[in-house]
C-alpha cells in the first residue's frame, strides 16, 4: 500500500516534469503559429496579446506570393531525389546485406563517412561545374547533389532493414526457380516495404530542409522553400506575420512526416547506427 | 534432373554475376563521380589564385599560407570550435538529464516525446527564424520575460558578448531532443530485470549510474557526441539567418566564411581552401573522438550495434 502511494506520487512528479519540458520545447513553435494569425501591428505588441481576432491575411498574402512556387519546387526536388536515391540505395543496401564482395567493409565505411562531408566543400566545385554546364538554377542540379546524401543515408538504413529479413524466405524462392533479380524484386523488396517507406520519408525531410546547397546553386527558377524563407526575411524585414505564415506552411509536410515515422526516429536520425 | 541442373547452373551463375553488377556498380559510379571528382577539383582550385572574372594563376599553397596568416581566419576557426564545444557540452548534459526524466512510463508519454522530437526535424533555417523572432531586441519575447523577472534586456543579435549565445541557444533548442532520443533508445535496451535491480538496490546513485546505466548508454553517448560535433562544425544556416555572422565576425563560422569568400568577394581559390580546412578539421575531430569514445571494454552488443 505504502509502495503504491509512493509510486503514484512519483508518477505525478514525472508527469509534471514531462509536461514542463514539452511546453518549453513547444513554445517557439506555438509562438510562430500564433504570430502567423496576427496583424502587422499585433505582432509587435508587448505584453503579447494571447486573445485576439485571428486574421488569415498573412496566409492570403503568402498564397499569392512566389513562396508557393518555391514550396512546390522544394517538394518536386525532394520527391525526385528521394526516388533516385531509393532506387540505387535499395539495390546497393541489398548487395551489402546479402553478398560479401572484396573490400565491402571499406566501401561501407566510406559511404558512412559521407555523413561528415561538409556541404560547403562540395558546393564550391559544383557551383563552378554547373555554371559551365549551364545547370545553375535548375532543379536537376539540386536533385543530383541531394542524391549524394540521400543515397548514402538510404544504403545504411536500408541495409539494417534487409538484414532483418530471414534469409530462408529468399532461399525458398530460389529453389522455386526465381532468378536473383526476381528474388530481390518479388520477395525481399516487398518484405522491406515499411523500411523503404521510412527511409523515403527521411530522405524527403532531409532534402526539404537543406539550405546551403540550394542557396548557392539557385537564383530564381529553382529556389526552394528555405531559401525563399530567408529571402522573405531579407525583403520583408519585420513583417513577421507573413514570415511566420510561410514558415508554418513549410512546416506542415515535415510535421506530418515526423508523425508518420515517429516510431522509427532513432533509426533515421542515427543513420541506422542504433536500432 | 541432373541434366536439368547442368543446364541451369551456368545460366544461374551468369545471372548472379549480372545481378551483382547491378547491385553495386551504378551506385558506386554515381557516388564516385559526384563525390571524388568535385573534391579533387576543389583541391585543384584551392591551389590557384582564382578570383572570378580574372585568369586563374597557380600559386601552390599560397591560399592556405594567406589564410594561416590571417587573423580573421583564426578568429573564425576559434568561434566555430567554441560554438561546437559549448553546444555539444550543453546538449549532452541537458539531453541525458531530460532523457532520464522522460524514460518513465506515464500516460501520454508518446505524445510528449513526439512534441519534443519535433524541433530536430525542422529545417535549421526555420529554427533560426523562430529564434530571430523570439530574441528580437524590441519586440522579442525573451527580453520581455527577462524584464518581467527584473533582469536587463539583452541585444541578443547585435551585442558582441551575447550574439554567440543566440546561436548556441538555437542549436541547443533544436538538437537537445536528438540526445534525448538516443538516451531513451539506450535506456530502452536495458533488460527489465536489471532495471528492477537498480531501483531496489540501495547503492550510491553514481555507482548505480556507472554500473547499470552507463554500459548501455555508452553507444548512444558516442553517437550523439559524434553526430553533434560533426554537424556543429559544419554549421551555416543558423548564423546566416540569425546574425549574418555579426557583429563583426563574432558569430561567423568556417562554412559562412567560405560562402562569403565565394559570393561576396568572388575569391574562389580562398573559398576552396577554407572548405578543405573544414573537411580536415571535421576528420581530425572525428578521429580524436573515436579514439576517446570507442569502448575499451566489451559493451553489451546483443541489441546495440557497435559499428563505426
Amino acid at each position: 500500500m505504502h509502495g503504491e502511494k509512493k509510486s503514484a506520487i512519483r508518477q505525478t512528479v514525472f508527469l509534471i516534469v514531462a509536461i514542463a519540458i514539452t511546453v518549453i520545447f513547444m513554445f517557439p513553435l506555438l509562438w510562430v503559429i500564433v504570430s502567423s494569425f496576427k496583424t502587422r501591428l499585433e505582432v509587435f505588441l508587448l505584453p503579447p496579446k494571447w486573445i485576439f481576432l485571428p486574421t488569415a491575411q498573412n496566409y492570403r498574402d503568402i498564397f499569392t506570393s512566389d513562396f508557393m512556387y518555391q514550396f512546390r519546387n522544394s517538394l518536386i526536388i525532394a520527391a525526385l531525389s528521394m526516388g533516385i536515391s531509393l532506387f540505387l540505395g535499395s539495390l546497393t543496401a541489398y548487395g551489402f546485406s546479402r553478398y560479401s564482395i572484396r573490400g565491402s567493409e571499406g566501401l561501407l565505411f566510406w559511404i558512412l563517412s559521407l555523413r561528415m562531408l561538409p556541404p560547403i566543400a562540395v558546393v564550391i566545385p559544383f557551383y563552378l561545374l554547373f555554371r559551365s554546364l549551364g545547370l545553375l538554377d535548375t532543379n536537376a542540379a539540386l536533385i543530383l547533389v541531394y542524391c549524394i546524401f540521400n543515397i548514402s543515408f538510404s544504403i545504411w538504413v536500408l541495409k539494417g532493414f534487409f538484414d532483418e529479413i530471414p534469409i530462408e524466405l529468399e532461399e525458398a524462392a530460389k529453389l522455386d526457380g526465381y532468378s536473383p533479380l526476381q528474388v530481390f524484386w518479388k520477395v525481399s523488396l516487398p518484405l522491406a516495404r515499411s523500411g523503404i517507406a521510412t527511409t523515403a520519408i527521411f530522405c524527403l525531410i532531409q532534402s526539404l530542409n537543406e539550405f546551403l546547397v540550394a542557396l548557392t546553386l539557385t537564383t530564381r527558377k529553382a529556389v526552394t522553400a528555405p531559401v525563399g524563407l530567408a529571402k522573405l526575411q531579407t525583403f520583408l524585414g519585420t513583417d513577421w506575420g507573413r514570415i511566420s505564415a510561410a514558415a508554418v506552411i513549410f512546416m506542415i509536410p515535415v510535421v506530418v512526416f515526423t508523425i508518420l515515422v515517429r516510431n522509427e526516429l532513432i533509426r533515421g536520425m542515427s543513420f541506422g547506427r542504433m536500432q | 534432373m541432373r541434366e536439368l541442373n547442368q543446364i541451369l547452373v551456368p545460366k544461374r551463375r551468369s545471372q548472379e554475376r549480372w545481378f551483382r553488377f547491378l547491385l553495386f556498380v551504378p551506385t558506386m559510379v554515381f557516388l564516385v563521380l559526384m563525390v571524388i571528382f568535385p573534391l579533387v577539383y576543389s583541391v585543384n582550385i584551392s591551389l590557384y589564385d582564382y578570383v572570378r572574372g580574372r585568369e586563374p594563376r597557380f600559386i601552390g599553397l599560397g591560399n592556405y599560407l594567406q589564410l594561416f596568416q590571417s587573423e580573421q581566419f583564426w578568429l573564425v576557426t576559434w568561434i566555430t570550435l567554441r560554438i561546437t564545444l559549448t553546444c555539444v557540452a550543453i546538449e549532452m548534459g541537458l539531453g541525458l538529464l531530460l532523457g532520464f526524466a522522460l524514460s518513465q512510463r506515464i500516460p501520454g508519454m508518446g505524445f510528449f516525446r513526439l512534441i519534443i522530437f519535433l524541433p530536430m526535424m525542422l529545417a535549421p533555417l526555420v529554427a533560426g527564424l523562430f529564434w530571430r523572432l523570439l530574441l528580437d531586441q524590441t519586440f522579442g519575447l525573451v527580453n520581455f520575460f527577462l524584464e518581467r523577472i527584473g533582469l536587463q534586456p539583452v541585444e541578443w543579435l547585435t551585442n558582441p558578448r551575447f550574439a554567440i549565445w543566440g546561436i548556441i541557444l538555437t542549436d541547443v533548442w533544436q538538437w537537445t531532443p536528438f540526445v534525448v532520443l538516443l538516451t531513451l533508445a539506450g535506456l530502452g535496451t536495458i533488460p527489465p530485470e536489471l532495471q528492477e535491480a537498480a531501483t531496489l538496490d540501495r547503492a550510491h546513485p553514481w555507482m548505480r549510474f556507472k554500473h547499470i546505466y552507463l554500459p548501455y548508454l555508452r553507444m548512444p553517448i558516442m553517437l550523439a557526441v559524434l553526430f553533434r560535433s560533426i554537424d556543429t562544425l559544419k554549421m551555416f544556416d543558423v548564423p546566416y539567418i540569425l546574425t549574418g555572422g555579426g557583429p563583426g565576425d563574432l558569430t561567423t563560422t568556417l562554412s559562412l566564411l567560405g560562402y562569403r569568400n565565394l559570393f561576396a568577394f568572388f575569391k574562389v581559390g580562398v573559398a576552396s581552401a577554407i572548405s578543405w580546412f573544414v573537411v580536415i578539421i571535421v576528420n581530425v575531430l572525428v578521429n580524436i573522438l573515436l579514439k576517446i569514445l570507442s569502448p575499451k571494454r566489451k559493451i553489451p552488443t546483443e541489441t546495440v550495434d557497435t559499428g563505426l
